[in-house]
């Protein structure tokens, strides 16, 4: 889908220097310019509406952090402007942050560490809605694809109830303290950790967790 | 000079990855790459194993025709490249070059496929092949493959990038439907699909559920809507695609 129609870019970055370089690149071309720059998730929302342009993409930076971090930026335009393009846009992303933006909704996604020339003429293809992928490298592939099937996995066959004794179980506690967490007896948690080992197909509570976090069910790091 | 797999070919071996290392880079160009060929035609294994020899930069150091016999072949010889033709009479093609991945050293590998669909290309680049070539490419151009990557370099083109990237877009967005769908299917539903998947009758399913025939009926019906599908076999189909159930 080709428009002859200038490519109309939402810059949405937290850093403003970065914003600033993006909105350089883009409109130093003839046929792109940037319509809108943000700093924030909200702004983002609130920028995206006033924009009369039909051809449109949102570049979503991976920077965001906290309850309405770029994940649920990219999930929230996904859910409320359906026909607008969005690429996710990292520093040296890794793979697992890559497939969680691709399955929270990005079109595709464009790395900052790739080369000018590639980043635009990906951004470019990224727009009319085809996958684009600037940045990592090919050997990446089977990783991003190995998250995306991960999160498929944890998302379309645990049960809610499923999940949340995972995300427990991820803190590290025995089954005794996640049952004491959530109100019910330790061996209905035993229960539903083995329902749950046998629907992702793995054999140990590592393992469960593992996979439920490069699904990104469970964040690791430091909590807030 | 290819050879099979014995006592006698131990000691030549040992010799062969000592000199190897002791002459290191600065050999590379004067010590010929050893191939492994991996495929189970014996027309194929010939006119590549042939070509190979007439090549001044490689040698053909074993060939062998199923994957259980290419991980023991690797293990023995240490071959710097290993040629394998996806379609072997034991495994996948792809589920050697899997475990040959995992191998140190690793081997560079060169896939070649008699399919033209971009599934196997995807699924080769997931793997983490250093080549793929379609088995009409021709004799020629597998040889200056494998002689390409002998020298090092990347034989992944980017039309190939460009379509793994493609396959790799319509994966996500199964992943997607399957995970938007989902929460508006009932676990019970589920179940009626999966029993409808495995050959059982409306009535059947019924009987298993303990539920009348009528229920089923008007639960599979409601299920198809919910799948975009208009009979059994689409919701099927779309359902094993999105991941929802497992077929066959």
């Amino acid at each position: 889908m080709v428009s002859k129609q200038r490519l109309g870019v939402i810059v949405v970055d937290p850093l403003p220097v970065v914003r600033a370089g993006l909105a350089l690149m883009i409109d130093d071309r003839p046929d792109m310019d940037v319509l809108a720059e943000a700093g924030t998730a909200e702004e983002a929302l609130e920028a995206i509406p006033r924009i009369r342009r039909s051809n449109v993409c949102v570049l979503v930076s991976l920077g965001f952090e906290g309850e309405h971090d770029s994940y649920w930026l990219i999930r929230t335009i996904r859910d409320h402007f359906p026909g607008l393009a969005v690429l996710g846009c990292g520093a040296n992303a890794d793979p697992l942050s890559i497939s969680r933006a691709l399955f929270s909704g990005a079109d595709g996604f464009l790395d900052k560490s790739s080369d000018p020339v590639e980043f635009l003429q990906s951004l470019r293809r990224g727009a009319t809605g085809e996958m684009v992928l600037a940045g990592p490298p090919t050997e990446w592939l089977g990783a991003i694809a190995e998250g995306i099937e991960r999160r498929r996995l944890v998302e379309t066959t645990l049960t809610d109830r499923e999940r949340e004794v995972l995300k427990v179980a991820a803190e590290g506690l025995t089954a005794r303290q996640i049952a004491s967490r959530l109100g019910v007896r330790e061996r209905t948690v035993t229960t539903h950790l083995g329902r749950i080992y046998s629907k992702l197909g793995v054999g140990t509570r590592v393992a469960a967790i593992r996979l439920a976090t490069d699904a990104g069910l469970v964040s690791v790091g430091m909590p807030e | 000079m290819a050879t099979g797999v014995g006592d006698g070919l131990q000691v030549g071996v040992m010799e062969r990855r000592q000199a190897s290392s002791v002459l290191g880079a600065v050999a590379a160009d004067v010590a010929s790459a050893r191939v492994l060929i991996v495929a189970d035609q014996p027309v194929l294994r010939n006119v590549i194993r042939t070509a190979c020899g007439a090549s001044q930069h490689l040698e053909v150091a074993a060939e062998v025709a199923s994957g259980r016999e290419a991980l023991d072949a690797y293990r023995f010889l240490f071959p710097d490249l290993v040629l394998i033709d996806v379609s072997l009479p034991d495994t996948s093609g792809l589920e050697v070059a899997r475990r040959l991945r995992r191998e140190v050293p690793r081997p560079k590998i060169l896939v070649l496929s008699g399919r033209t669909d971009d599934e196997t290309l995807f699924e080769s680049i997931r793997v983490g092949v250093d080549g793929y070539l379609e088995k009409t490419a021709g004799v020629q151009q597998v040889v200056a493959a494998l002689e390409r990557l002998a020298a090092g370099e990347r034989l992944i083109t980017p039309e190939q990038e460009r379509s793994a990237i493609e396959e790799l877009g319509r994966l996500v967005r199964r992943a997607r439907e399957a995970s938007d769908i989902l929460p508006s299917i009932a676990p019970r539903e589920i179940e009626i699909l999966e029993h409808l998947g495995s050959g059982l009758t409306i009535r059947q399913v019924a009987n298993r559920l303990g539920v009348s025939t009528r229920t089923v009926e008007a639960r599979a019906a409601k299920l198809y809507r919910k799948l975009d599908a208009s009979n059994r076999v689409q919701a099927l189909a779309k359902a094993a695609d999105l991941g929802l159930i497992e077929l066959g």
